[in-house]
């Protein structure tokens, strides 16, 4: 019951659920597309992937834990993917920075 | 103790979907809604996780994988629709 495996499992396992809190915190506060999608992004990576590593942890090579990690590293391989994919759509589609931006590398050099 | 702390973890997740249910409805631009359905379906992939092992049922899982495919492929297709005008 109190071996090292669950304690890891518990301590992943609340790793990646702060890091969920976290991102849903930035995508309710920050004031623009591309900050929120920074900080969106790491619910699919840290946040999705702690879980399933703490899952992998406490059930063991099952074909739950299986399962798990195959659906851990489907989403750390797709969701930057994603993510790049539609900041480039929203940069193309005209949506603007916020006020506080000083810089802005890609719109100079694509228009 | 273990499942008192999925069930924490569970209602933290569902707290953590009403940001979202907002940004989608009040989301100024389209991109902003992608973003908040894309965070949505990763908030509820890792909640299919916690309750798979909640429940010791391994058919939540598949669910989950399901979801995660779909879920990049409609993220996929909507940037490519606003990028270009046409998905192919």
């Amino acid at each position: 019951m109190g071996s090292i495996l669950d304690i890891l499992s518990n301590i992943f396992l609340m790793i990646g659920i702060f890091f969920v809190f976290l991102g849903m915190l930035g995508l309710l506060r920050l004031p623009d597309i591309f900050n929120r999608l920074h900080a969106t992004t790491k619910i699919g990576t840290i946040g999705a992937f702690g879980v399933m590593i703490a899952i992998v942890l406490k059930v063991g090579f099952t074909p739950m834990g299986i399962k798990a990690i195959t659906v851990g590293l489907f989403l750390l391989l797709t969701a930057p993917v994603a993510a790049h994919m539609i900041a480039r759509a929203a940069h193309r589609h005209g949506v603007g920075l916020c006020k506080e931006s000083i810089i802005d590398e890609y719109g100079k050099t694509y228009k | 103790m273990n499942s008192l702390l999925l069930n924490i973890s569970l209602v933290f997740m569902v707290l953590s979907l009403i940001p979202c249910l907002y940004r989608i409805i009040k989301g100024p631009t389209i991109p902003d809604r992608v973003v908040a359905i894309d965070a949505m379906t990763t908030v509820i992939i890792v909640m299919l996780g916690v309750y798979s092992l909640l429940q010791n049922s391994v058919f939540f899982m598949d669910v989950a994988l399901v979801l995660a495919i779909i879920s990049f492929v409609g993220t996929v297709t909507i940037s490519k629709y606003l990028d270009e005008g046409a998905v192919f």
